[in-house]
């Protein structure tokens, strides 16, 4: 570990902050290429169907049209990264096939001069359909006898069933069992980008060219060009600046690039299709609502003996996550408390609803909303503290994880818990309590844990290439995209750290280009900073490795001897032998005709370990009995980020997730009535504002993790994990309903009381 | 097509636009502005807000051909030459920017917030910014950007 740090630690600006804060920095939407068309894609109005015929003659014949394209002509991908793993797999990335499998599912889009004659094309194609059956709610949908929205039995996309221990011995040996049933709710990404534009140009060269804000552009390039049967190496991915991703932006968007890059090759020319606000409320990605059922045993000192979970989870029309996060929710109900007799069951249904995807928490804020709330409940049933029976169970340092069977080697829980709980003053919470009218006040705390990358489950590849100029300044090369939680000025700081530069000497360009960063699998699973970041680290200390070669041969001195600082090469025990890093590169590159060399390292590969975030969460709430409503007084969380190589950063993501949370938690869920999302905009899809929000603590623990960059691990994906929980706990505190429901809106809360 | 003159950035334009042609359509597709953002197009988000004659408008619900003879602030029109107005600057210091795509919006708003209070309280900016949705930073650290860009301007009025 290095004990003094200049750049790491500290809240440098991030690179592309003045562009964004001028308007300069250009989105997906705001792209224009020259000679670009104007895409639109035709939707499915039923939430099951199959389709016959699409007559797109009269759309062809528009004048201002130049391509049309359907889903005859298109694959779905309903692959995961995971698929890759296996022959099997890859060879079930697509889906080819007529039927249309939830309302908004595309069956067409055309290409025109401009937007509004694309609009009026779609009107003009026809569409035969043969309406199948539907079934929209996922227990009904695992019955015999359901209609079958895929291939699969019983529409079960993915079972899973894990067993630790002998549960049914374990809840024998149990003082107490508590058993409650959950329901969550499909809270959406809601972006403030609408998700997503993409421009596909095709027009050159027989190579693809696709602008689109994945979250993956090296999986985005590969499935692609599996799709159009291209040699992967002519597709390119340009990822430009990004308004928000959550997650929602992993992989591709289902029918926009494939339908883009089809119009592209039809048309000759650019194409670019943008989503609406509404299209993208009923036709991209959500959090799968979840029904949880979980049975607990614990003694009369509060250890937990026995956990069961089962987990139905509904993935809508089309599951490319239905493995992912229910598997997610696995680990972290698994691995929270070291309970000795686990079962986890969990079957993730498919139904003809919008379909799910991956948003940030990742299965986490489901099964932890359970979780933490039944906890709650035993805490206060045999009367031990709620922070105490936390600290009992929890799986802390050294611990086994039972699911990889690595030991647990970076741990700030009880850090986290402690040091939320003095600064929330938990201890005088009682005293704190009011009765005002029809208003109380009640508190709630949690714990949560999260990971930072999925290495042990998926291929989890990073990479990155450092280049020395010969002015003495850095190119980090890396495909990680930053939808803006700064992780591309976290990597520039970990490089320059590497390096002994200043910020600034390290450069990034904005967005990542496949066609000049080796393959990284993206940005997901809280893994930038700490996989991408070990890639970064390797790369700059094999650059400068290289660099301290050449001036060792260039000084005559030993390598070992040789420092590098204030921009120059120096000998540790006589300074006066040393050279300007600049001269030295200028020597090699330009000057010594014999060299020609460009200092730089590459590194790749996978992080070592899949090191565990913890959390934890306190708050404070009024609740109004007359009406049913909740404010959050105060609010207080702890994080343990093993270092957190950008504070200002990681504050941003904590209480930008809390905040996600809050509404996860109180306001937000897409109402669904017989397929038909009825709440497609902000106006009914309510997000909380600045003026229903608190004042958030965050405080930030670091426990070091000893694999990750300076000690770093991950943080964003666990920051909303944990808040549906407390929120709900401290309501009951508050008013003595406990809402198992989400959200917890007024009117249940009114309904309850 | 009507005809109108407006001023944008201090550039004056005569324009020909369609009658239900938004501001937000204008200064995006006609004059290349790209820096005032599209989130709903319903006036829900305020990702749209500009500047009306000082005060905050969503580009998104205001019509330009009721914007005849007036004059239009951006964000392109806020700093001064290569130098951040305060408020950009604030924003910038105190992190207050991740994905950035409310952020336009925001500073317009927080704009047209100071011009009327040159000292607000933390619940005056939550108010005044409650049109503005951000869904990447928990509005936190604006709102710290917002009053520090108060005071900051303030010191500039006592000099
Ligand atoms: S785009 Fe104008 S308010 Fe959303
Ligand atoms: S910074 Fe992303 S929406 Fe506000």
């Amino acid at each position: 570990m290095t004990d003094k740090l200049s750049v790491v630690g500290k809240s440098v600006t991030r690179f592309d902050a003045v562009d964004k804060v001028t308007g300069k920095a250009k989105y997906g939407i705001d792209l224009k290429v020259e000679g670009m068309l104007y895409g639109k894609i035709l939707r499915s109005p039923y939430p099951h169907a199959r389709v016959i015929k699409i007559d797109t003659r009269r759309a062809e014949n528009h004048p201002r049209v130049r391509a049309v394209t359907t889903i005859n002509d298109v694959p779905k991908i309903t692959g995961a990264i995971g698929h890759l793993m296996t022959q099997e797999g890859r060879d079930h990335l697509y889906l080819h096939d007529n039927i249309v499998r939830f309302i908004g599912d595309p069956i067409a889009a055309v290409a025109a001069d401009d937007l509004e004659a694309a609009q009026d094309a779609l009107s003009l194609i026809h569409v035969e359909y043969e309406e199948l059956p539907a079934v929209f709610d996922p227990v009904e949908a695992m019955k015999d006898g359901a209609p079958v929205i895929h291939t699969e039995d019983n529409n079960i996309a993915f079972h899973v069933l894990k067993e630790i221990g002998e549960l049914d011995q374990g809840l024998e040996e149990t003082d107490h069992v508590f058993e409650e049933r959950y329901y969550t709710s499909k809270q959406k990404h809601a972006t403030m980008e609408p998700t997503s534009s993409c421009v596909a140009d095709y027009s050159q060269n027989g190579r693809l060219s696709v602008y689109s804000s994945t979250q993956r552009p090296h999986v985005s390039k590969l499935y692609l060009a599996k799709a159009f049967d291209l040699p992967v190496s002519k597709v390119r991915i340009i990822k430009p600046y990004t308004g928000g991703a959550f997650g929602g932006r992993d992989y591709l968007i289902h029918g926009l690039e494939i339908m883009c890059t089809s119009l592209s090759m039809k048309s000759g020319s650019p194409v670019k299709i943008s989503f609406t606000r509404e299209e993208d409320f009923i036709a991209t990605e959500a959090r799968h609502p979840f029904i949880i059922d979980l049975r607990f045993g614990v003694t009369d000192d509060g250890i937990l003996k026995a956990m069961e979970m089962k987990c139905v989870m509904d993935v809508g029309g089309y599951g490319a996550h239905a493995a992912g996060v229910m598997t997610n929710a696995l680990t972290k109900g698994v691995l929270i408390y070291k309970c000795p007799n686990i079962t986890f069951e969990g079957h993730s249904v498919y139904t003809n609803k919008a379909l799910c995807g991956a948003y940030r928490g990742y299965g986490n804020p489901q099964i932890n909303f359970a979780i933490e709330s039944l906890m709650d409940q035993i805490a206060e049933k045999l009367g031990i503290d709620a922070v105490e029976l936390r600290l009992k169970n929890y799986r802390g340092l050294n611990e086994l994880d039972p699911l990889s069977g690595q030991r647990i080697e970076s741990d700030g829980m009880t850090e986290c818990i402690e040091k939320a709980a003095e600064k929330f003053d938990w201890i005088g919470r009682e005293k704190r309590k009011v009765a005002n009218g029809t208003k109380r006040t009640g508190t709630g705390m949690c714990c949560l844990i999260h990971h930072s990358g999925g290495r042990f489950a998926i291929p989890d590849p990073a990479a990155a290439t450092v280049m020395f100029n010969s002015d003495g300044s850095v190119n980090l090369v890396t495909a990680a995209a930053d939808e803006g939680q700064g992780n591309r000025t976290v990597l520039a700081q970990i490089a320059a750290e590497t390096l002994g530069l200043d910020y600034e000497q390290v450069s990034i360009s904005s967005e990542p280009d496949t066609d000049m960063t080796p393959f990284d699998s993206g940005t997901h699973g809280s893994r930038q900073t700490y996989a991408g970041g070990i890639a970064v680290k390797r790369a700059a200390e094999k650059a400068k490795d290289k660099l301290l070669d050449l001036a060792a041969q260039h000084l005559e001195a030993r390598k070992d001897d040789l420092r590098i600082g204030d921009g120059f090469i120096f000998h540790v025990d006589n300074p006066s032998i040393n050279i300007l890093v600049s001269d030295l590169l200028t020597a090699l590159q330009f000057e010594d005709l014999s060299k020609g060399i460009q200092v730089m390292g590459t590194s790749t590969g996978v992080a070592p370990a899949v090191p565990t975030i913890y959390g934890a969460n306190f708050a404070e709430v009024e609740v109004d009995m007359a009406t049913g409503e909740v404010r959050i007084l105060k609010f207080v969380c702890a994080f343990d980020v093993g270092k957190a190589i950008n504070p200002a950063h990681v504050e941003g993501q904590i209480i930008g997730g809390e905040v996600t949370g809050m509404g996860y938690a109180l306001t937000e869920g897409l109402i669904t009535k017989d397929g038909k999302i009825m709440n497609p905009n902000f106006g009914d899809y309510r997000m909380l504002r600045a003026c229903d929000v608190p004042k958030i603590d965050a405080i930030i623990v670091e426990s070091p993790e000893p694999s990750g960059p300076f000690g770093a691990k991950g943080v964003g994906e666990a920051t909303n994990a944990g808040t549906a929980a407390v929120i709900a706990n401290a309501i009951y505190d508050a008013v003595g309903v406990r809402i198992e429901d989400l959200p917890l809106s007024q009117e249940k809360i009114l309904h309850s009381l | 097509m009507l005809y109108i003159n407006i001023k944008v950035n201090g550039k004056e334009y005569e324009l020909g636009v369609k009658p239900y042609e938004t501001l937000l359509e204008t200064l995006r597709d006609k004059l290349g502005l790209t820096g005032t953002k599209l989130g709903c197009g319903d006036g829900e988000c305020g990702a749209c807000t500009v500047n009306l004659n000082g005060k905050a408008v969503l580009s998104c619900l205001t019509l330009v051909a009721q914007t005849d003879e007036k004059e239009i602030l951006t964000i392109e029109g806020l700093q001064n030459g290569a130098e951040l107005h305060p408020i950009q600057e604030s924003f910038v210091e105190n992190s207050a920017i991740q994905c950035g795509y409310c952020t336009p919006g925001l500073v317009m708003s927080a704009k047209a917030l100071l011009e009327e209070n040159g000292d607000p309280t933390d619940e005056n900016v939550r108010e005044k910014i409650a049109n503005n949705l951000c869904r990447c930073t928990g509005y936190e650290q604006p709102v710290r950007a917002i009053l520090e860009a108060a005071k900051k301007i303030r010191g500039e009025n006592d000099r």
